[in-house]
């Protein structure tokens, strides 16, 4: 999330608005969200109804434990509410392809 | 015969489980694709704050990005 907070200048001048999401609550994502200077929104999707709606669910095994969690995952959805860009798993940790999209798309305003 | 037919009832009982979490644990596909309409929902933020994917539309563009857990490295 550090990625896009450092980031965020650049997309906020292109009108975009970044939310975070996860299954932690909001505490937790309180503490991160201090810890890390992130000031957009980090959303709780606690029991992962949302991730699974986008088809991002997925187990990991931690401590040989099934822990569940959201995949990595970007998707730029346009004023119309319509996926234009999606990125998924290690694509989706550096957003400069995000970044460069939302220019893209201010420029073509 | 009869102790057959149970055989077989629990046989089938038995792989049709065997078939089901095999669907569960197969890669997992993303759902919603580009040029979809993405799926709106309402979470909480950090500051207890319920944000919708609506209270968007017609005005900015929003990038959902997805991660793993809270502290993650990146």
């Amino acid at each position: 999330m550090r990625n896009f907070q450092q980031n965020l200048a650049k997309l906020e001048a292109a009108d975009t608005q970044v939310l975070g999401v996860s299954m932690d609550n909001p505490f937790a994502n309180k503490v991160f969200a201090d810890q890390n200077g992130v000031t957009f929104p980090l959303l709780s999707d606690i029991g992962g109804k949302v991730i699974r709606q986008y088809g991002i669910y997925k187990e990991y095994d931690q401590f040989h434990t099934k822990i569940p969690a959201a995949r990595r995952a970007t998707y730029l959805i346009d004023t119309n509410g319509k996926v234009v860009e999606m990125q998924v798993d290690a694509d989706a940790v550096d957003p400069t392809k995000t970044v460069r999209a939302c220019e893209r798309r201010k420029l073509t305003r | 015969m009869r102790k057959m037919s149970i055989t077989l009832m629990l046989a089938c009982f038995l792989l049709t489980g065997v078939a089901s979490t095999q669907t569960e644990s197969a890669p997992p596909a993303t759902e919603v694709k580009i040029g979809d309409i993405a799926p709106d929902f309402t979470l909480v933020d950090q500051n207890g704050k319920p944000r919708s994917l609506h209270d968007y539309k017609g005005k900015k563009n929003v990038v959902l990005a997805f991660y793993v857990w809270a502290f993650s490295s990146d």
